[in-house]
Protein backbone atom coordinates (compact mmCIF):
# COMPACT_ATOMS: atom_id res chain seq x y z
CA UNK A 1 0.00 0.00 0.00
CA UNK A 2 2.77 2.24 1.15
CA UNK A 3 4.52 1.43 -1.91
CA UNK A 4 2.02 2.15 -4.53
CA UNK A 5 1.22 5.77 -3.05
CA UNK A 6 4.79 6.30 -3.39
CA UNK A 7 4.56 5.23 -6.51
CA UNK A 8 1.87 7.74 -7.32
CA UNK A 9 3.72 10.34 -5.63
CA UNK A 10 7.06 9.60 -8.17
CA UNK A 11 4.11 9.85 -11.08
CA UNK A 12 3.41 13.15 -9.85
CA UNK A 13 6.56 14.18 -10.04
CA UNK A 14 7.38 13.43 -13.47
CA UNK A 15 4.59 15.09 -14.75
CA UNK A 16 6.08 18.75 -14.21
CA UNK A 17 6.81 20.40 -17.62
CA UNK A 18 10.32 21.26 -19.28
CA UNK A 19 10.55 24.57 -20.26
CA UNK A 20 9.88 25.25 -24.44
CA UNK A 21 12.60 28.02 -25.40
CA UNK A 22 14.69 26.89 -28.29
CA UNK A 23 18.03 26.37 -27.40
CA UNK A 24 20.18 28.76 -29.00
CA UNK A 25 22.78 26.52 -29.70
CA UNK A 26 20.36 24.52 -31.68
CA UNK A 27 21.64 25.21 -35.54
CA UNK A 28 18.56 26.65 -37.07
CA UNK A 29 17.74 29.39 -39.68
CA UNK A 30 21.06 30.03 -40.80
CA UNK A 31 23.10 33.41 -42.34
CA UNK A 32 25.12 33.54 -45.66
CA UNK A 33 28.74 33.24 -44.33
CA UNK A 34 30.92 35.36 -46.52
CA UNK A 35 34.45 35.38 -45.98
CA UNK A 36 36.77 38.76 -47.34
CA UNK A 37 40.23 37.77 -49.25
CA UNK A 38 42.49 40.48 -50.23
CA UNK A 39 42.38 40.52 -54.35
CA UNK A 40 46.24 41.54 -55.27
CA UNK A 41 47.28 38.52 -52.85
CA UNK A 42 48.67 35.96 -55.02
CA UNK A 43 47.58 33.38 -52.42
CA UNK A 44 44.41 33.47 -50.91
CA UNK A 45 45.19 36.15 -47.87
CA UNK A 46 42.16 36.69 -45.56
CA UNK A 47 41.72 40.70 -45.82
CA UNK A 48 39.68 42.61 -42.84
CA UNK A 49 36.78 45.15 -43.78
CA UNK A 50 36.39 48.00 -42.23
CA UNK A 51 33.46 49.87 -41.54
CA UNK A 52 31.50 47.66 -44.04
CA UNK A 53 27.73 48.84 -43.98
CA UNK A 54 25.33 46.20 -45.36
CA UNK A 55 21.77 47.09 -45.67
CA UNK A 56 18.74 45.67 -47.62
CA UNK A 57 16.52 48.51 -49.21
CA UNK A 58 13.77 49.30 -48.82
CA UNK A 59 15.22 49.16 -44.98
CA UNK A 60 16.47 51.77 -43.67
CA UNK A 61 18.54 50.24 -40.61
CA UNK A 62 21.34 48.49 -41.89
CA UNK A 63 24.35 45.94 -40.28
CA UNK A 64 27.75 47.36 -39.49
CA UNK A 65 30.92 44.96 -39.30
CA UNK A 66 34.71 46.08 -38.68
CA UNK A 67 37.72 44.62 -38.24
CA UNK A 68 36.45 41.35 -38.82
CA UNK A 69 37.11 38.96 -42.14
CA UNK A 70 34.44 36.87 -41.77
CA UNK A 71 30.45 38.53 -41.89
CA UNK A 72 26.77 36.81 -41.82
CA UNK A 73 24.55 37.99 -43.88
CA UNK A 74 20.90 37.42 -42.70
CA UNK A 75 18.37 36.17 -46.31
CA UNK A 76 14.75 36.13 -46.47
CA UNK A 77 13.05 33.17 -45.69
CA UNK A 78 9.76 33.48 -47.90
CA UNK A 79 11.45 35.01 -50.60
CA UNK A 80 13.85 34.10 -53.28
CA UNK A 81 16.21 36.72 -53.87
CA UNK A 82 17.12 38.98 -51.54
CA UNK A 83 19.21 42.60 -52.57
CA UNK A 84 22.23 44.05 -50.33
CA UNK A 85 24.05 47.00 -50.31
CA UNK A 86 27.97 46.38 -49.65
CA UNK A 87 29.08 49.72 -48.63
CA UNK A 88 32.58 50.28 -48.13
CA UNK A 89 32.96 52.86 -45.28
CA UNK A 90 29.21 52.95 -44.60
CA UNK A 91 29.39 52.41 -40.81
CA UNK A 92 31.78 55.60 -40.44
CA UNK A 93 30.16 59.16 -40.37
CA UNK A 94 32.28 60.11 -43.41
CA UNK A 95 29.28 59.94 -46.43
CA UNK A 96 31.87 60.78 -49.05
CA UNK A 97 33.96 57.57 -48.97
CA UNK A 98 31.20 55.45 -49.15
CA UNK A 99 31.31 53.14 -52.33
CA UNK A 100 28.64 51.43 -52.85
CA UNK A 101 28.22 47.87 -54.08
CA UNK A 102 24.79 45.79 -55.03
CA UNK A 103 24.43 42.31 -54.58
CA UNK A 104 21.53 40.34 -55.32
CA UNK A 105 21.32 36.46 -54.03
CA UNK A 106 19.57 34.26 -55.83
CA UNK A 107 18.16 31.15 -53.88
CA UNK A 108 15.82 28.90 -52.97
CA UNK A 109 14.35 27.44 -49.72
CA UNK A 110 13.46 24.72 -48.19
CA UNK A 111 11.98 24.28 -44.60
CA UNK A 112 13.22 21.29 -42.33
CA UNK A 113 11.62 20.24 -38.93
CA UNK A 114 13.84 21.05 -35.75
CA UNK A 115 12.54 20.37 -33.06
CA UNK A 116 8.80 21.32 -31.06
CA UNK A 117 10.70 24.45 -29.05
CA UNK A 118 12.58 25.67 -32.11
CA UNK A 119 9.58 24.87 -34.95
CA UNK A 120 11.11 24.67 -38.35
CA UNK A 121 14.01 26.61 -39.65
CA UNK A 122 14.57 27.74 -43.44
CA UNK A 123 17.36 25.97 -45.71
CA UNK A 124 18.98 27.87 -48.52
CA UNK A 125 20.39 26.72 -51.86
CA UNK A 126 22.36 29.56 -54.24
CA UNK A 127 21.47 29.25 -57.68
CA UNK A 128 23.13 27.60 -59.89
CA UNK A 129 22.36 30.37 -62.77
CA UNK A 130 23.08 33.70 -61.48
CA UNK A 131 23.82 33.15 -57.74
CA UNK A 132 25.07 36.45 -56.42
CA UNK A 133 24.93 39.44 -58.92
CA UNK A 134 26.56 42.55 -58.90
CA UNK A 135 24.93 45.74 -59.97
CA UNK A 136 27.83 46.88 -61.93
CA UNK A 137 30.42 44.53 -63.16
CA UNK A 138 33.92 43.33 -61.54
CA UNK A 139 35.63 45.33 -63.69
CA UNK A 140 34.12 48.72 -63.49
CA UNK A 141 36.42 50.86 -61.08
CA UNK A 142 33.55 51.94 -59.25
CA UNK A 143 32.95 48.57 -57.70
CA UNK A 144 35.39 47.68 -54.51
CA UNK A 145 34.00 44.04 -54.99
CA UNK A 146 36.42 42.49 -57.65
CA UNK A 147 35.55 39.16 -57.48
CA UNK A 148 33.09 36.33 -55.99
CA UNK A 149 33.38 32.73 -55.76
CA UNK A 150 30.95 30.47 -54.43
CA UNK A 151 32.49 27.82 -51.72
CA UNK A 152 29.35 26.50 -50.54
CA UNK A 153 25.85 26.71 -52.15
CA UNK A 154 24.08 24.56 -50.03
CA UNK A 155 23.24 26.94 -47.06
CA UNK A 156 22.93 24.29 -43.59
CA UNK A 157 25.02 26.06 -41.00
CA UNK A 158 26.82 28.34 -39.81
CA UNK A 159 29.73 26.85 -39.06
CA UNK A 160 31.58 27.08 -42.60
CA UNK A 161 32.13 29.52 -44.77
CA UNK A 162 29.40 29.90 -47.98
CA UNK A 163 30.88 32.42 -50.31
CA UNK A 164 34.44 34.24 -50.73
CA UNK A 165 34.53 38.13 -51.54
CA UNK A 166 37.39 39.74 -52.61
CA UNK A 167 38.50 42.95 -52.81
CA UNK B 1 -19.91 0.16 -0.66
CA UNK B 2 -22.18 0.29 1.98
CA UNK B 3 -24.06 -2.87 0.63
CA UNK B 4 -20.20 -4.56 -0.41
CA UNK B 5 -19.38 -3.13 3.36
CA UNK B 6 -22.69 -5.44 4.99
CA UNK B 7 -22.26 -7.90 2.93
CA UNK B 8 -18.11 -8.53 3.97
CA UNK B 9 -18.70 -8.18 7.68
CA UNK B 10 -21.05 -11.05 7.64
CA UNK B 11 -18.90 -13.10 6.03
CA UNK B 12 -15.92 -11.78 8.09
CA UNK B 13 -17.81 -13.59 11.07
CA UNK B 14 -17.73 -16.75 8.75
CA UNK B 15 -14.50 -16.62 7.58
CA UNK B 16 -12.37 -15.13 10.46
CA UNK B 17 -12.53 -18.19 11.85
CA UNK B 18 -10.22 -20.28 9.49
CA UNK B 19 -9.15 -17.38 7.66
CA UNK B 20 -5.89 -17.50 9.61
CA UNK B 21 -4.59 -20.50 9.06
CA UNK B 22 -6.69 -21.61 5.82
CA UNK B 23 -3.63 -21.11 3.64
CA UNK B 24 -1.83 -23.71 5.60
CA UNK B 25 -4.42 -26.31 6.42
CA UNK B 26 -5.34 -28.57 3.34
CA UNK B 27 -9.02 -30.02 3.90
CA UNK B 28 -11.23 -30.22 6.20
CA UNK B 29 -14.28 -31.32 6.19
CA UNK B 30 -15.88 -28.97 9.13
CA UNK B 31 -14.71 -25.84 6.87
CA UNK B 32 -16.84 -24.66 3.89
CA UNK B 33 -15.02 -23.70 1.06
CA UNK B 34 -14.55 -20.69 -0.60
CA UNK B 35 -15.17 -19.84 -3.63
CA UNK B 36 -13.66 -17.51 -6.41
CA UNK B 37 -15.67 -15.61 -8.92
CA UNK B 38 -13.92 -15.28 -12.44
CA UNK B 39 -14.78 -13.18 -15.10
CA UNK B 40 -14.47 -10.72 -17.27
CA UNK B 41 -14.92 -6.97 -16.17
CA UNK B 42 -15.33 -4.69 -19.17
CA UNK B 43 -15.50 -0.72 -18.75
CA UNK B 44 -14.81 2.49 -19.93
CA UNK B 45 -12.13 5.06 -19.35
CA UNK B 46 -14.29 8.37 -17.73
CA UNK B 47 -10.76 10.52 -17.97
CA UNK B 48 -11.03 10.49 -21.71
CA UNK B 49 -14.31 10.88 -22.15
CA UNK B 50 -14.97 13.67 -20.56
CA UNK B 51 -12.01 15.62 -21.84
CA UNK B 52 -13.71 15.09 -24.98
CA UNK B 53 -16.55 17.22 -23.87
CA UNK B 54 -14.64 19.80 -22.11
CA UNK B 55 -11.05 20.17 -24.36
CA UNK B 56 -12.38 21.97 -27.83
CA UNK B 57 -9.18 20.15 -29.11
CA UNK B 58 -9.41 16.47 -27.73
CA UNK B 59 -11.34 13.96 -28.31
CA UNK B 60 -11.21 10.15 -27.12
CA UNK B 61 -12.65 7.05 -25.77
CA UNK B 62 -10.78 3.86 -23.85
CA UNK B 63 -12.44 0.52 -22.82
CA UNK B 64 -11.01 -1.61 -20.97
CA UNK B 65 -10.96 -4.68 -19.77
CA UNK B 66 -9.28 -7.51 -17.58
CA UNK B 67 -9.58 -11.26 -16.57
CA UNK B 68 -8.76 -12.81 -13.42
CA UNK B 69 -6.71 -15.77 -13.77
CA UNK B 70 -5.90 -16.80 -10.42
CA UNK B 71 -6.48 -14.66 -7.48
CA UNK B 72 -3.79 -12.51 -7.78
CA UNK B 73 -3.30 -12.02 -11.36
CA UNK B 74 -5.49 -10.41 -14.09
CA UNK B 75 -4.91 -10.14 -17.62
CA UNK B 76 -5.92 -6.56 -18.49
CA UNK B 77 -6.21 -4.17 -21.83
CA UNK B 78 -7.04 -0.88 -23.00
CA UNK B 79 -8.06 -0.19 -26.26
CA UNK B 80 -8.63 3.23 -27.71
CA UNK B 81 -8.64 6.20 -30.45
CA UNK B 82 -7.70 9.50 -29.55
CA UNK B 83 -7.78 12.54 -31.53
CA UNK B 84 -5.55 15.37 -30.31
CA UNK B 85 -4.72 18.99 -31.54
CA UNK B 86 -2.02 20.57 -30.37
CA UNK B 87 -1.77 24.04 -30.62
CA UNK B 88 2.19 25.18 -29.74
CA UNK B 89 4.29 28.62 -30.26
CA UNK B 90 6.29 26.60 -33.09
CA UNK B 91 3.59 24.44 -34.12
CA UNK B 92 0.13 23.37 -34.66
CA UNK B 93 -0.51 19.81 -35.28
CA UNK B 94 -3.19 16.85 -35.00
CA UNK B 95 -2.69 13.31 -34.15
CA UNK B 96 -5.15 10.50 -35.07
CA UNK B 97 -5.11 6.95 -34.21
CA UNK B 98 -6.15 4.28 -32.81
CA UNK B 99 -3.92 1.72 -29.78
CA UNK B 100 -4.01 -1.38 -28.13
CA UNK B 101 -2.63 -2.23 -24.83
CA UNK B 102 -2.47 -5.90 -23.30
CA UNK B 103 -0.50 -6.99 -20.28
CA UNK B 104 -1.39 -8.31 -16.74
CA UNK B 105 -2.44 -6.77 -13.30
CA UNK B 106 -1.01 -7.87 -9.88
CA UNK B 107 -2.91 -7.60 -7.31
CA UNK B 108 -2.18 -6.94 -3.87
CA UNK B 109 -4.84 -6.58 -1.99
CA UNK B 110 -6.79 -9.35 0.09
CA UNK B 111 -10.06 -9.58 -0.85
CA UNK B 112 -12.77 -11.00 0.86
CA UNK B 113 -14.30 -14.20 -0.68
CA UNK B 114 -16.19 -13.12 -3.73
CA UNK B 115 -14.97 -10.13 -4.52
CA UNK B 116 -12.44 -8.66 -6.65
CA UNK B 117 -11.17 -5.31 -5.49
CA UNK B 118 -8.14 -4.84 -6.67
CA UNK B 119 -5.08 -2.57 -5.41
CA UNK B 120 -2.88 -3.68 -8.07
CA UNK B 121 0.38 -2.81 -9.82
CA UNK B 122 0.77 -4.06 -13.91
CA UNK B 123 2.84 -3.69 -17.01
CA UNK B 124 1.39 -3.34 -20.70
CA UNK B 125 2.59 -3.45 -24.15
CA UNK B 126 1.25 -0.78 -25.84
CA UNK B 127 0.93 -0.21 -29.93
CA UNK B 128 -0.17 2.35 -31.68
CA UNK B 129 -1.51 3.32 -35.13
CA UNK B 130 -1.97 6.82 -36.43
CA UNK B 131 -1.69 9.71 -38.64
CA UNK B 132 -0.12 13.08 -38.13
CA UNK B 133 -1.14 16.24 -39.56
CA UNK B 134 0.99 19.85 -39.30
CA UNK B 135 -1.84 22.09 -39.53
CA UNK B 136 0.46 25.14 -39.21
CA UNK B 137 4.01 26.13 -37.96
CA UNK B 138 6.67 29.07 -38.09
CA UNK B 139 9.94 29.13 -38.68
CA UNK B 140 12.53 29.69 -35.81
CA UNK B 141 14.97 32.68 -37.45
CA UNK B 142 17.35 33.98 -34.56
CA UNK B 143 18.77 37.13 -36.86
CA UNK B 144 15.14 38.30 -37.57
CA UNK B 145 16.88 41.39 -39.57
CA UNK B 146 13.44 41.55 -42.14
CA UNK B 147 11.42 40.61 -39.30
CA UNK B 148 9.35 37.54 -38.12
CA UNK B 149 8.40 35.91 -41.16
CA UNK B 150 4.28 35.05 -40.92
CA UNK B 151 3.35 31.44 -39.92
CA UNK B 152 3.21 28.80 -42.36
CA UNK B 153 -0.13 27.35 -43.39
CA UNK B 154 0.84 23.61 -44.07
CA UNK B 155 -2.14 21.02 -43.95
CA UNK B 156 0.51 18.48 -44.71
CA UNK B 157 -0.59 14.66 -43.47
CA UNK B 158 1.66 12.13 -42.40
CA UNK B 159 0.16 8.55 -42.75
CA UNK B 160 0.86 4.68 -41.52
CA UNK B 161 2.82 5.95 -38.02
CA UNK B 162 3.38 3.25 -35.81
CA UNK B 163 4.61 3.27 -31.95
CA UNK B 164 5.19 0.54 -29.29
CA UNK B 165 5.48 1.51 -25.68
CA UNK B 166 6.20 -0.41 -22.24
CA UNK B 167 3.58 0.40 -19.58
CA UNK B 168 3.89 0.08 -15.76
CA UNK B 169 1.12 1.18 -13.73
CA UNK B 170 -0.97 1.34 -10.32
CA UNK B 171 -4.48 1.86 -9.69
CA UNK B 172 -7.36 0.49 -7.38
CA UNK B 173 -10.00 -0.85 -8.14
CA UNK B 174 -13.30 -0.93 -5.83
CA UNK B 175 -16.78 -2.52 -6.25
CA UNK B 176 -19.46 0.33 -5.79
CA UNK B 177 -22.63 -1.53 -6.39
CA UNK B 178 -22.87 -5.39 -7.08
CA UNK B 179 -20.40 -5.94 -9.98
CA UNK B 180 -20.07 -2.02 -10.55
CA UNK B 181 -16.13 -1.16 -10.07
CA UNK B 182 -14.98 2.16 -10.19
CA UNK B 183 -10.93 2.58 -10.72
CA UNK B 184 -8.44 4.39 -11.40
CA UNK B 185 -4.62 4.13 -12.82
CA UNK B 186 -1.40 6.01 -13.05
CA UNK B 187 0.85 4.88 -16.03
CA UNK B 188 4.93 5.38 -16.84
CA UNK B 189 5.14 4.55 -20.50
CA UNK B 190 8.56 3.99 -22.30
CA UNK B 191 8.99 4.15 -25.68
CA UNK B 192 10.27 0.93 -27.60
CA UNK B 193 9.53 1.86 -30.76
CA UNK B 194 8.54 4.78 -32.69
CA UNK B 195 8.15 5.15 -36.33
CA UNK B 196 8.76 8.73 -37.34
CA UNK B 197 7.44 10.76 -40.63
CA UNK B 198 9.78 12.25 -42.75
CA UNK B 199 10.10 16.06 -42.11
CA UNK B 200 8.17 16.05 -39.06
CA UNK B 201 8.13 14.27 -35.34
CA UNK B 202 5.67 12.27 -33.05
CA UNK B 203 4.77 14.89 -30.66
CA UNK B 204 1.89 12.96 -29.21
CA UNK B 205 1.12 9.34 -29.63
CA UNK B 206 -2.47 8.17 -29.35
CA UNK B 207 -2.71 5.99 -26.11
CA UNK B 208 1.17 6.77 -25.33
CA UNK B 209 0.63 10.78 -24.39
CA UNK B 210 3.16 13.87 -25.87
CA UNK B 211 6.41 12.41 -26.33
CA UNK B 212 8.31 15.11 -25.48
CA UNK B 213 8.45 16.12 -21.67
CA UNK B 214 11.49 14.05 -20.89
CA UNK B 215 11.79 10.53 -21.76
CA UNK B 216 8.95 8.67 -20.26
CA UNK B 217 5.27 9.06 -20.81
CA UNK B 218 2.59 9.49 -18.69
CA UNK B 219 -1.32 8.88 -18.36
CA UNK B 220 -3.75 8.76 -16.07
CA UNK B 221 -7.54 7.02 -16.55
CA UNK B 222 -10.91 7.14 -14.40
CA UNK B 223 -12.61 3.82 -15.41
CA UNK B 224 -16.04 2.58 -14.38
CA UNK B 225 -16.80 -1.01 -14.93
CA UNK B 226 -18.88 -4.12 -15.09
CA UNK B 227 -17.37 -7.72 -13.54
CA UNK B 228 -19.80 -10.12 -15.49
CA UNK B 229 -19.18 -13.16 -13.49
CA UNK B 230 -18.42 -16.37 -16.19
CA UNK B 231 -17.66 -19.21 -13.52
CA UNK B 232 -16.74 -19.58 -9.76
CA UNK B 233 -14.43 -21.93 -8.53
CA UNK B 234 -14.13 -23.24 -5.37
CA UNK B 235 -10.67 -22.75 -3.79
CA UNK B 236 -10.86 -25.63 -1.50
CA UNK B 237 -12.57 -28.35 -3.30
CA UNK B 238 -15.28 -29.75 -1.82
CA UNK B 239 -18.94 -30.51 -1.41
CA UNK B 240 -21.08 -27.01 -1.03
CA UNK B 241 -21.78 -23.68 -2.26
CA UNK B 242 -21.81 -20.64 -0.11
CA UNK B 243 -23.93 -17.37 -0.80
Amino acid sequence: MKKIFLLLFVFSLLGCEKDDICDENTPTTPRLIIEFYDFNASTETLKNVSNLGIVAPPLTEGLGFSAVNKIQVPLKTNAESTTFSFIQNGTDTDLTNDNEDVLEFNYTTREVYVSRACGFKTLFTLKQTNPIVNAEPFSSPSSWIKNIVIIKPNLENENEVHVKIFF
Amino acid sequence: MKYTLKYSFSLLLLVASFLGNAQEVKVKDSIKPKTERYGLRVGVDLFKLTRSFYEKDYRGIELVGDFKLTRKHYIAAEIGTENKTVDDDRLNFTTKGTYLKAGFDFNGYENWLGMNNMLYVGMRYGFSSFSQTLNSYTIYNPNPYFGQAPEIQSGEKFNGLTAQWVEVLAGAKAEMFKNFYVGMSVRLNYLVSNKKPDGFDNLYIPGFNRTYDGKFGVGINYTVSYFVPIFKSEVKPKEGKKK
